[in-house]
């Protein structure tokens, strides 16, 4: 019997490439495993965004009008309904002059709970330094 | 006892539309904010989820499931029981 903590740690620009994307369905998809895996076994994942990963959380990305694919705004949100745990790095998003205001905070309008949590580099080296498997997109 | 099927749900969660691995996320969310004995009624279209996924994660937390499957709306009605 355990859990396995897993980081999905993002640091890729968003839509010129699918990592991003794929960071978040495997993010969300890891929240179904259980059912393969033995009585009491279980992972606990949570998403962070850091360097330009950050960029990922900005709202209103238009993608639809300019790469033709959807926004990953959509997903962040789908994350937030589905109980994962989203970090953004704090510094990071100074760095490029956003602000809480600038990113995706929540999933309010699908009935989620969760917010988007803006937090320092250090309480995120914290985070990872405890999980099992680091995955980075 | 009755039918699943044919007892008043105490939530129906709606996941029509919705691909893998939404239905079963949202599944197991509500299930675990539903009292024990409360019975969770999904809409779902997604032929994994209804038909192998969802019954899966019911059958290994010991739930009592049902399943229907109506043809011509294309869609499935599933029933769990929290025990």
């Amino acid at each position: 019997m355990a859990i396995r903590k897993l980081a999905f740690i993002v640091d890729k620009l968003p839509h010129k490439t699918e990592t991003s994307r794929l960071a978040l369905t495997h993010a969300i998809a890891s929240q179904t495993v259980e059912i393969y895996l033995e009585d009491g076994d279980n992972v606990e994942p949570f998403l962070v965004f850091i360097g330009d990963g950050v960029l990922n959380c900005v709202k209103d990305q238009k993608a639809i009008d300019i790469y033709g694919v959807t926004s990953l705004g959509m997903h962040i949100q789908n994350a937030l309904l589905v109980g994962l745990n989203v970090y953004v790095c704090k510094e990071d998003l100074e760095k490029f002059g956003l602000t809480e205001d600038s990113i995706i905070m929540d999933a309010a309008h699908l009935g989620g709970e969760l917010k988007t949590q803006i937090i320092p580099y250090t309480e995120i080296e914290k985070r990872v330094e405890a999980c099992d498997h680091l995955l980075f997109f | 006892m009755a039918d699943l099927k044919s007892q008043t749900p105490t939530e129906t969660l709606d996941v029509l539309g919705r691909v893998c691995p939404y239905p079963l996320v949202l599944t197991k969310k509500t299930m675990e904010k539903l009292p024990s004995g409360g019975i969770l009624k999904i809409l779902c279209d997604a032929p994994a989820s209804a038909e192998d996924t969802i019954p899966r994660y019911a059958e290994k937390q010991g739930y009592k499931f049902e399943s229907v499957k109506l043809e011509d709306k294309g869609y499935w009605e599933l029933y769990i029981q929290k025990t």
